[in-house]
Parts: C-alpha cells; sequence; structure tokens
C-alpha cells in the first residue's frame, strides 16, 4: 500500500478517533446520569456501569456514583472474572448478600474494588447486539438484601444505560473498524496476512494518542461538552471563540509587521 | 412509569398468584407416587455453568465428572478439568441446591465460562452438546445465549435433547431480549418466587415461563467453600432440576415431556394461606 494511501488511511483515523470522543463524551454523562439516579432510587452505598472493550476483551467500569463508587472507575476486569464477568458472559442478572460476612468472597471483590459491599445486585446492558456490559448497584441503606423487585428495577436502569450506549454508538474502536473493513476490502483469495492488516492497521492509528495531540483531544473533548449546553451558553461559547480568533489574528498580524519592521527602532 | 411492564418472568409466583388455580392439581398423583422414597441415585445432572467446586461441602462429593469447553482454532472443544474449579461460585451454588434436593444424584460439571469472548454463544451450545450426549438425564442451564445468530443451534439442541431423553431446566431471563434456549417450548423454564422453602414450586399454564421455584434469598454455596444469599432465576432453576432428578430417578421411563406433567400435577397449591 502506497504512502498517499496510508495517509488517506491515518486521516480517517484521526476523524473517527474525533467522532468516538465527541460522541462518548454524550453517551458518559447519560451513563452517569443513569448510575446517579440508580443509587439515589435504591439509596444505595454504590453503583456502577462496567462496559465491555473488544480491545483488550476485558470490562472496564467507566462510570460510578456514591459514596463508595468511585474507586472502581477505570479498574478493569476479565470477562471470565466475578460477579459482573459472570452476568456479563452469560446475561444472567442476580443479587448477593450476606457477602462480606464470608471472607473468602469479600477479598476477592475487594481486591477489584476497593470496597467490600454487604450486598450487590448485578444486571446485564443489553442491546440489540447483545450484552454490552453490567450494570452493579452496592448496599442499600434501608435494608440487609434486594429483591426480586429491585433486580428488575435495576434492570430497567440498565436498559437506559443501553439504549443511551447504542444510540450515541460510532465505533467504539477505530482500529478494529480499520482492520474490519480492511479484511472486507480485500477479496478472500488475496487476503493478506492478518499480520499485514495488522501493521498497516498501526501504522494509520500511530500517534493517535500522542502527548503532542492532547490540545487538540482537550478541546475535543470541549467541543463535546459544548455540544450539550443550551443555546444562551452556546452562543457564548461562539462569541468567545470568535474573539480569540480575531485576537490571534491580530497576533499573527502583529508578528508579521514587527518582523518586516524589525530594523525600526521600537522606542517613540 | 411504563418501562416497568418488563416480561417480569416471577411476577405470577409472588404474592396474589391469581392466574395460577385454574385447574386444581391433578389428583390422581401426590408428591409420594412422584418421588417419594428416592433420592436420586442412579441420575446424573450436568450443570453447564462457571465450574463446580469439588470440594465444596456443599456438593457433597457427588461431582462425578468436570469438563471445561475451550475456543479452540475453529470450533469450541471439551477438555478434561481435573481439578474442578469454579471461576465464580455460581456453578457450585448451583450444584450445591441440587444436591440438596437430590442428594443421591451424580453431577458433571460443564465450564462454559472462558476468557476468550468470540463465540460465547457457540461455547455454550458445545457445552450442552456435550452434556446431552455423555449421560445426563437432567441438564441445569442458568445462563442462556443472546444471540440471534444461535438460534438455530440451540432450537436443534433443544430437540435433541428432547428426543434423546434429556430434560433441559432453564432459568428465564428477565431481560426483554431473545434468551435461547431458555424460551424454547421443550425445555423447563422456571423463575423465582419468594417463598423459602425448596419444596415449593409453582406452574404456571401461562408460558413461556411454566415454573416458579425457590429463588429470592437463598443460601447457596460459592466459590472457595463461602457460602452467600443470593436471588435469581439463576437459582430457582436448580430446585426444579433436583426435583426433575427425582423423578427421574423414581420413573425412569419418564420422558422429559412426563416429567414436565408430573411436576405440574405435583406442584404448590397457587393460593397463599390464609
Amino acid at each position: 500500500m502506497g504512502e498517499r494511501a496510508l495517509e488517506l488511511l491515518g486521516a480517517i483515523a484521526l476523524r473517527a478517533e474525533t467522532a468516538r470522543r465527541l460522541e462518548s463524551g454524550g453517551a458518559r454523562a447519560v451513563l452517569s446520569s443513569v448510575v446517579e439516579a440508580t443509587v439515589a432510587l435504591f439509596e444505595a452505598e454504590a453503583a456502577s456501569i462496567a462496559l465491555y472493550d473488544a480491545a483488550t476483551d476485558r470490562l472496564v467500569f467507566e462510570v460510578a456514583a456514591g459514596e463508595h463508587g468511585q474507586g472502581v472507575i477505570g479498574v478493569s476486569i476479565g470477562i471470565d472474572q466475578g460477579i459482573a464477568g459472570f452476568v456479563f458472559t452469560t446475561g444472567q442478572a442476580l443479587a448477593l448478600s450476606d457477602v462480606a460476612s464470608d471472607p473468602r468472597f469479600g477479598r476477592t471483590v475487594a481486591e477489584q474494588t476497593a470496597y467490600v459491599p454487604r450486598s450487590l445486585i448485578a444486571v446485564p446492558l443489553v442491546d440489540e447486539r447483545g450484552t454490552i456490559g453490567v450494570l452493579e448497584v452496592l448496599d442499600k441503606h434501608s435494608q440487609e438484601a434486594f429483591s426480586l423487585r429491585d433486580i428488575e428495577l435495576a434492570a430497567v436502569f440498565a436498559r437506559q444505560a443501553a439504549v443511551a450506549i447504542s444510540a450515541s454508538r460510532v465505533e467504539r474502536d477505530v482500529a478494529s473498524l480499520l482492520r474490519a473493513s480492511l479484511a472486507d476490502l480485500t477479496p478472500s483469495d488475496a487476503s493478506p496476512a492478518a499480520a499485514t492488516i495488522d501493521e498497516l492497521v498501526a501504522a494509520a492509528t500511530a500517534g493517535l494518542d500522542r502527548e503532542d495531540d492532547s490540545h487538540l483531544w482537550g478541546l475535543v473533548e470541549q467541543v463535546a461538552r459544548v455540544r450539550r449546553a443550551d443555546p444562551d451558553a452556546l452562543e457564548l461559547v461562539t462569541d468567545l471563540l470568535e474573539a480569540l480568533a480575531r485576537q490571534s489574528e491580530r497576533a499573527s498580524r502583529t508578528r508579521r509587521r514587527s518582523r518586516a519592521g524589525s530594523g525600526r527602532a521600537r522606542d517613540r | 412509569m411504563s418501562d416497568l411492564d418488563l416480561p417480569a418472568w416471577s411476577e405470577p409466583f409472588v404474592g396474589e398468584r391469581g392466574g395460577l388455580d385454574r385447574l386444581a392439581p391433578l389428583g390422581c398423583i401426590d408428591r409420594a407416587w412422584a418421588f417419594g422414597g428416592v433420592d436420586g441415585s442412579g441420575v446424573t445432572v450436568a450443570v453447564i455453568d462457571s465450574g463446580v467446586e469439588r470440594a465444596h461441602p456443599a456438593v457433597g462429593g457427588r461431582l462425578v465428572e468436570s469438563v471445561c469447553v475451550e475456543p479452540g482454532d475453529d470450533e469450541p472443544i471439551v477438555v478434561d478439568d481435573p481439578e474442578a474449579i469454579d471461576v465464580v461460585g455460581h456453578g457450585t451454588a448451583c450444584a450445591g441446591i441440587i444436591h440438596g434436593l437430590a442428594p443421591g444424584a451424580d453431577i458433571i460439571s460443564v465450564r462454559v465460562l472462558g476468557p476468550d469472548n468470540r463465540g460465547r454463544g457457540a461455547i455454550f451450545a458445545a457445552g450442552l452438546e456435550w452434556a446431552i450426549s455423555h449421560g445426563a438425564a437432567v441438564v441445569n442451564l442458568s445462563l442462556s445465549s443472546k444471540s440471534e445468530a444461535m438460534f438455530g443451534t440451540f432450537h436443534d439442541l433443544a430437540d435433541r435433547a428432547y428426543f434423546a431423553n434429556v430434560l433441559l431446566v432453564c432459568a428465564a431471563n428477565n431481560v426483554p431480549a431473545p434468551s435461547f434456549p431458555s424460551l424454547f417450548a421443550s425445555v423447563i423454564s422456571v423463575a423465582a418466587h419468594d417463598v423459602a422453602d425448596p419444596w415449593t414450586w409453582f406452574y404456571n399454564p401461562r408460558p413461556p415461563v411454566e415454573f416458579g421455584a425457590y429463588g429470592v434469598d437463598v443460601p447457596v454455596a460459592w466459590k472457595g467453600g463461602a457460602r452467600l444469599v443470593a436471588t435469581g432465576n439463576s437459582f430457582a432453576a436448580p430446585h426444579i432440576a433436583g426435583l426433575a432428578a427425582l423423578i427421574r430417578a423414581k420413573h425412569p421411563a419418564a420422558t422429559p415431556f412426563e416429567v414436565k406433567a408430573i411436576l405440574a400435577a405435583t406442584a404448590t397449591g397457587a393460593r397463599p394461606e390464609g
């Protein structure tokens, strides 16, 4: 594949990644509000949502709410591990209680979340593609255990979360999108080795997480937030951006002038 | 809150139980006839789940075989799992419930949770296929596949089980999505009720979920020799699997459809007392 083609792939990857970051911000906001509502409704110590990450074949805790929830954000677990892994792989909702009273159980949970609940609910997040994650609710203030009704209620919240994710889903993983399209584009009788495709994908996505692009991703994140702002705020942001743009244009004109007149004395 | 109008499979079995008494339990047979005096000896129950911990006291040393389904290169392969581990605790919970009701029954564990997510439905299917052809009279499936692509495969396996005289007992799923094989007609689909008694079960004449069994705040065995209290349809299904094992021990000639009829005929009266 020529250099020009690789350049194009790189450009596609950059745009896809930008779109992904713009969208995931929106989904994350809904997910956050779902776990916050879950904590409020159940009067629970914590609630969290873990989503499946195809690239690593693991579940990653994306959002959490409640006093004891925050420690879990960013934690990833194998899909064959623990309650969340079981609920994800089987789609079977369940509630457990008297958990902390048995230290043999508590330890395995604590290793992952730094908080050992007395009781918990775990329900799958299911969309039209299948199970995409798990919603967990830990420890009701009011009661020792969760009821069957609680499981159903949690399933309703999980459905809201799943709908939010589906609605805003851009291909979550740019690399897997590129890999799939390259594999599809190549005639099967002349299919290049998987390794070749992997190399191309790696080259095209190289630098997407580069440190010097952090300003760009910061800006993308801000834009994602602005998209959810009310019209007044949006107008204000537009005005501010215009003012900033005018200022930077003036600044560059001034720089050009000062370079042009560098021989002239500065002092009046 | 129209969102609460979910397929609430347990609803017929909790509270008023209004829809369950359209027909009195069949009078000519009772529980003494159905399974009196047997403990499940001679019957093998397969638990397709997260594994079964052989050493757990709740399993009573009845685990006779343990296998594990791995993804394989082309298709899933079934390999021996001599260590008999449970990677979660859930399978041991199910096996413990079955052993509690049918202490003489042999238990086979088929572990179908692997670290590889590809073809999860295929791994379940391979585990089920193995169980059907390895002497299990009852198979407990406290899990299901959500993959539409697996509909045909599971339908075929449910038929094969039925024709091979293997009874599939499946936990119903509360999520409004396809769920195989728990929604097929030939299996016994089970949801949870909240009466704290393993010997209380209800028959619901409105499919797809025909049976309700103890599944709320059930004391269960768990991974690492632990015990805890669990709620979910997952824990209701093995109660029916245990009862089915007893019926099959007493009436080895009974077919899956007859076992289902006996379970319906001997179900607990629907209305709460008083």
